[in-house]
């Protein structure tokens, strides 16, 4: 239990970029209960949230502008990192994802997928296209130090291996009749 | 404070109990460790939603079904939605319901689908009532001056 609060102050304190500003995400889910679950982990581990509904109200969020005759300003939100769920109507996580880093404005902030599903093809798919990893839903309190990772600017090189390799690691969990495995590690294409 | 105490450990007993007949999770848990002063009811408010939520599929749920050309994409959807946020807030019985239903949508099987629909309206209902009484018994522990023990 010490330990545990101890990793929540440690994190706490940390969901910050190193001028101490909280780092922002746009958490993006049409579902009602996740966007509220997400929304208070985020904030309770000191991050700065902003939630959409849709994949399309994500991208307005960020800038893109419908209006042809007025030139939209992109990120004046100031996003770091954008959390989306894979499984979305209309626009899904990965569309919005390539609608991301399809624009030279918008395509450095990191985009980190979620679903409820264990689909390799689409994991590989997002992470090919630029995501910087695909989380198992529900989030838990120990992937948000991840998401403060990803947003950490020019990197150091990591001890534990290369930005190239590729890491899947399948960690069923116990005590659940489906087997629900959880993916650890990043992989860059 | 004697009555305190025995609402108190009351209260610890059915929630062990909802644990280990399998109707919450360890997911429900993770809920009750977001609740703080300045959210003191959020596992109500969150739980609250999940009820809204769920009856609504089960309504489009029920309606997909009873139409002369079964859409099993569209029930399929419905039941994706149902199953995360089942699964978001613990529902561990309700999420496996809906595990079982999606493979009968797989299957296009109208009968096998009828048959799952009862079986998640079943452990929804039940679910439904038991955190309700969950909800009952928190509040008489406040009422009566007690807190609420948080979760290991």
């Amino acid at each position: 239990m010490e330990e545990e609060e101890e990793q929540q102050k440690h994190e706490q304190a940390s969901a910050c970029d190193s001028n101490g500003t909280p780092i922002h995400v746009l958490a993006v889910d049409d579902c009602f209960v996740d966007r509220k679950i997400v929304g208070k982990l985020l904030e309770k581990a000191s991050f700065k949230v902003t939630s959409a509904d849709s994949g399309k109200k994500a991208l307005e969020i960020l800038g893109f502008s419908q209006d042809k005759v007025e030139k939209s300003s992109y990120n004046d939100q100031k996003i770091d990192i954008i959390l989306t769920d894979y499984c979305m109507p209309e626009m899904n996580g990965y569309d919005l994802l390539m609608a991301v880093k399809g624009n030279s404005n918008v395509k450095s902030i990191p985009v980190v997928i979620i679903s409820s599903e264990y689909d390799p093809q689409r994991i590989s798919r997002c992470l090919a296209n630029g995501a910087e990893d695909f989380l198992r839903k529900p989030l838990q309190h120990k992937d948000l130090q991840k998401l403060r990772s990803y947003v950490k600017p020019s990197a150091p090189v990591p001890k534990t291996g290369t930005k190239r390799k590729v890491m899947l690691e399948l960690i069923p969990e116990s005590g659940t009749a489906e087997t629900r495995p959880r993916i650890a590690g990043v992989a860059v294409a | 404070m004697d009555g305190v105490i025995q609402l108190q450990r009351q209260l610890v007993d059915y929630t062990a109990s909802l644990f280990h007949e399998g109707f919450l999770d360890e997911q429900f848990n993770q809920l009750q460790q977001l609740q703080d002063e300045n959210n003191p009811d959020f596992v109500v408010e969150v739980v609250s939603l999940f009820f809204e939520d769920s009856e609504r599929l089960l309504n489009e749920l029920a309606k997909a079904l009873e139409q002369q050309c079964v859409d099993f994409k569209r029930i399929d959807a419905h039941v994706h939605q149902l199953k995360g946020s089942s699964s978001s807030i613990g529902a561990q019985r309700v999420q496996k319901a809906c595990i079982a239903f999606r493979n009968y949508c797989d299957e296009q099987n109208t009968e096998g689908c009828l048959k799952c629909l009862q079986q998640v309206k079943h452990e929804y209902s039940l679910v439904k009532t038991k955190l309700e009484t969950l909800f009952k018994l928190q509040r008489r522990v406040l009422a009566a001056g007690g807190s609420i023990p948080k979760p290991i």
